[in-house]
C-alpha cells in the first residue's frame, strides 16, 4: 500500500514537468501533502503518538493547506497563471523527468538493496524527486514556479527522511523545521516584497547585479 | 558561561521589544559584543569552560573560531556605533537592525559551539534567516535581488546538506546519533559508499554557505548590497562558521578512512574558487564585489589547505585568523569610502588619500594585509601552503596556485591603486566636504586595531595563541 502511494508521489513529479499552468502546480502540492500524510500513516506503528500528531499537522496542515493557500493568494494578486516561456518544450520535459525517475528506481534497486535500513523504492523516488525539482528550477522563468519546485524538492527530502524515521525520528522533525523556514520566509516575506517592488514575478527582473555591466 | 553567551542576546531582544528606543538597541549590541569578548577571554584562560549543557561545548577545535568571531564582532560593534548615526531611517527599522544583528551573532555562536550535527544544521539555517533581513536592509531593488538570491541559493544548499545528514545516518548503520563525539568514536564502522555520498551533499550544502565555488553566486551580491558592518560580519564570521562544520565532517571522513576522497573534493572546490575569483576580479567594476570575490578566493585557500593536510592545517588556522581580521577591516573601510563618495563604482572613486588620509591609508594597509604582503600573517600561511605543496610533490598545483593568486593580486591591486591616488575633481571635493562629518572616530579605530594584530602576528605569535592554534590543528 505504501509503495503505491510512493509511486503516485513519483508520478506527480511527471505531471509537474509536463504542465505549465501554475494553478495546476499548486493543486499538485496539495496532492503531494496528502500523499505524504498517507505514507506517514502507513509507517505509524514505528512512531509514538506525539511524533505522529506532529507529522499530521505538518503534512495535512502546513504542506496541504497553508503553503498552497499562500501561493494561491500570490497567484491571484499577480495574475500570472502560466509559465509559458520555459526553455524546453513540455514533451522533452516529460521525457527527461521520466528518465530521471526510471534511473532513480534502477540505481536504488541496484545499490540500496544491500542496505537493510532503507527500502529502495523510498530512496529511488525521493532522490528522483529532488533531482527533477532542481532541474526544473533551472529551466523555469517565474519566481513562483521556482518556489513551487523548491517545495517539491523539500517534499522529496521529507520522503527521504521518513525512510529513516524508524531509526531516528529527530531527523524527520529537522525536516519539518526546514519546511517551516520556507513557509515563513520565502513565501510570507519575499514574494510580497518582491511583488511590491517589481510588479510581476519574472526571474529575469532579478538579474541587475552583474560583474561586467555595472548598474549603480 | 556558555549559557550566558547564548541567553544574553535572547534577553536583550526581549528587552528591545519592551524598551522601544534606538539608542538602547545599539547599546544592547555593544553590550553583547563586550560580554561575548569577556566570556571568550575567560574561555581562552581556561576559566568556566565546563558547563552542564550537553548541546553546547567549548572544545579545542572551536575555541579559535570563537575568538575570531568575538574579536570581529567587538570591532564591528565599535564601527557600528558610528555607522548607525548616519542612518536616515525610522527608529523602528534601526531597532529591527540591532535585533537581527543580535540573532545573527547568536546563531553563529551557537553553530560554533554545538556538539551535534543536527543542531549545527538548524543554527546555520537560523543564520540565513537573520542575515537575509540585514542584507535587504536598504530596501532598494538591488538589495532585494541580492537577498532573494541569498535566501534561495542558501536554502537549496541547506536542503542538500540535510540530504547529506540523512545519508550519513544511513551510513552509520545501527548507531543513531548525530553527536560529533559519538560520530568520531564509531566512524571506523561506517559504510564507505554512503559516507562518501553524504560528504558530497554536505560539502555542497555547507560549502554554499561558506562561499566555495561553484555555489558561490549569492556571495558577491549579498556582500556588496549589505550595509558595510554586516558585510564584515558575513565575510569574517559567517563563512568561518560554515567552514567549522565542514572541518568536523572532514574529521569524520578521516577517521572513517575516506580522507583521500574528501581531500580530492576539497582540492577541486578550492581551485575552482580561486579560478573564479581570478576571472571575475580582473575586470571588476564594483569595489565591494571585489572584496566579496576575495573572500571566495580565501575560502578556496582554506579548502586547499585542509585538502593538503600535514603542516598545511597549521597554515589553515593562521589563514583563518588573518583573513577574518584583514577582510573585516577591508569591508569596514569600504563603508567609509561609500559614505564619502556615495558610490560603489570603482570609476567614481579616486584620490582617496587626498579626500581622507586615514581612510586612504586603511584602504592601502588592508590591501597589503589581504594580499599577504610581509609581515601580514597571511604571508606565512600562504607560504606554508606552497611549501607543503612542494614537499608533497604537487609541482603543477603549486604553479597554478601561485599563478592564480598573482592574477587576483593584480586585479585587486589595480583597483586599490586607482582608487587611492589621483586628483579629485571640483564637484567631488564638494561632495566629500559634505560627507566628511559622517565618518567619525569610531569608524577608523577598529580597522587600525585589526590590521595591527594581522601585521604583528606575522612576526610574533604569543605563546598562549600558539597553544590554542596547536590544539585546533589537532581537531582536523
Amino acid at each position: 500500500m505504501i509503495n503505491g502511494f510512493i509511486i503516485l508521489f513519483g508520478l506527480t513529479m511527471l505531471y509537474l514537468a509536463a504542465t505549465s499552468r501554475i494553478i495546476a502546480h499548486i493543486r499538485l502540492l496539495v496532492i503531494q501533502g496528502i500523499l505524504l500524510f498517507l505514507i506517514c500513516c502507513g509507517g505509524m506503528e514505528h512512531l509514538n503518538w506525539l511524533n505522529f500528531a506532529f507529522l499530521t499537522v505538518e503534512t495535512l496542515i502546513v504542506k496541504s493547506i497553508i503553503i498552497p493557500a499562500f501561493l494561491y493568494k500570490v497567484l491571484k494578486k499577480t495574475h500570472s497563471n502560466r509559465d509559458v516561456a520555459a526553455n524546453i518544450p513540455h514533451f522533452y520535459c516529460l521525457f527527461i523527468a521520466s528518465i530521471i525517475l526510471l534511473a532513480g528506481f534502477l540505481v536504488s534497486n541496484y545499490y540500496v538493496s544491500s542496505v537493510k535500513l532503507i527500502s529502495p523504492i523510498f530512496f529511488g523516488v525521493s532522490v528522483a524527486t529532488i533531482i527533477i525539482s532542481l532541474w526544473l528550477i533551472t529551466i523555469k522563468h517565474k519566481i513562483i514556479s521556482n518556489v513551487i519546485e523548491f517545495i517539491t524538492m523539500e517534499n522529496g527530502i521529507f520522503l527521504l527522511s521518513l525512510s529513516v524515521a524508524k531509526e531516528m525520528p529527530m531527523l524527520v522533525n529537522l525536516g519539518v523545521l526546514l519546511d517551516v523556514f520556507i513557509a515563513v520566509y520565502i513565501l510570507g516575506l519575499f514574494i510580497n516584497v518582491i511583488n511590491k517592488e517589481f510588479k510581476d514575478l519574472e526571474v529575469s527582473h532579478l538579474s541587475d547585479l552583474k560583474d561586467y555591466e555595472y548598474n549603480d | 558561561m556558555i549559557n550566558t553567551i547564548l541567553i544574553f542576546p535572547i534577553i536583550a531582544c526581549l528587552l528591545m521589544l519592551v524598551i522601544k528606543n534606538k539608542t538602547f538597541s545599539t547599546l544592547m549590541v555593544n553590550t553583547y559584543a563586550v560580554i561575548h569578548a569577556v566570556i571568550t577571554t575567560m574561555f581562552t584562560l581556561n576559566i568556566g569552560r565546563d558547563s552542564h549543557n550537553p548541546y553546547f561545548v567549548v572544545d579545542n577545535t572551536n575555541l579559535i573560531f570563537l575568538i575570531i568571531l568575538s574579536l570581529v564582532f567587538l570591532m564591528v560593534a565599535i564601527y557600528n556605533t558610528g555607522y548607525v548615526k548616519n542612518f536616515e531611517f525610522p527608529d523602528k527599522k534601526i531597532r529591527n537592525y540591532s535585533f537581527m544583528i543580535l540573532i545573527f551573532v547568536l546563531s553563529m555562536t551557537g553553530t560554533l559551539l554545538s556538539t551535534d550535527l543536527g543542531l549545527a544544521w538548524v543554527l546555520v539555517e537560523a543564520t540565513t534567516l537573520s542575515s537575509a533581513y540585514l542584507i535587504y536592509f536598504n530596501r532598494t531593488k538591488h538589495s532585494i535581488e541580492a537577498a532573494w538570491k541569498y535566501v534561495f541559493i542558501c536554502s537549496i544548499g541547506i536542503a542538500l546538506a540535510f540530504v547529506g545528514i540523512i545519508l550519513l545516518n544511513i551510513s552509520t548503520g545501527s548507531i543513531n546519533t548525530l553527536n560529533f563525539a559519538h560520530l568520531y568514536k564509531y566512524a571506523s564502522t561506517f559504510d564507505h559508499i554512503w559516507l562518501e555520498l553524504a560528504f558530497v551533499f554536505m560539502l555542497f550544502g555547507f560549502g554554499a554557505k561558506m562561499g566555495l565555488a561553484p555555489i558561490h553566486f549569492w556571495l558577491p551580491d549579498a556582500h556588496s548590497e549589505a550595509p558595510s558592518p554586516i558585510s564584515a560580519l558575513l565575510s569574517a564570521a559567517l563563512l568561518n562558521s560554515a567552514f567549522l562544520v565542514i572541518v568536523r565532517v572532514f574529521k569524520i571522513m578521516t577517521l572513517a578512512d575516506c580522507a583521500g576522497y574528501a581531500r580530492f573534493m576539497l582540492l577541486i572546490m578550492g581551485f575552482i574558487s580561486i579560478f573564479v575569483t581570478a576571472v571575475f576580479v580582473y575586470h571588476i567594476r564594483n569595489y565591494k564585489r571585489m572584496l566579496a570575490y576575495s573572500s571566495i578566493e580565501n575560502m578556496g585557500i582554506l579548502a586547499i589547505g585542509t585538502a593538503l593536510g600535514g603542516a598545511a592545517y597549521y597554515a589553515v588556522i593562521l589563514h583563518l585568523i588573518g583573513h577574518s581580521l584583514a577582510k573585516a577591516s577591508f569591508f569596514l573601510t569600504s563603508g567609509n569610502v561609500l559614505e564619502l563618495f556615495e558610490s560603489k563604482r570603482v570609476k567614481s572613486v579616486n584620490g582617496l588619500m587626498t579626500a581622507d588620509g586615514k581612510t586612504g591609508w586603511l584602504w592601502v594597509l588592508s590591501f597589503l594585509a589581504i594580499c599577504a604582503f610581509p609581515t601580514s600573517v597571511l604571508f606565512i600561511s600562504e607560504f606554508i601552503i606552497i611549501k607543503t605543496m612542494i614537499l608533497q610533490g604537487h609541482y603543477l598545483l603549486c604553479a597554478m596556485f601561485a599563478l592564480l593568486l598573482t592574477i587576483v593580486l593584480y586585479g585587486i591591486g589595480k583597483v586599490v591603486i586607482k582608487m587611492t591616488f589621483g586628483e579629485l575633481s571640483k564637484d567631488k571635493k564638494e561632495l566629500i566636504e559634505q560627507n566628511k562629518s559622517k565618518v567619525s572616530g569610531f569608524m577608523y579605530l577598529p580597522q587600525f586595531i585589526m590590521l595591527l594584530i594581522v601585521f604583528t602576528l606575522g612576526i610574533y605569535i604569543p605563546p598562549f595563541l600558539q597553544q590554542i592554534i596547536n590544539c585546533a590543528v589537532a581537531g582536523f
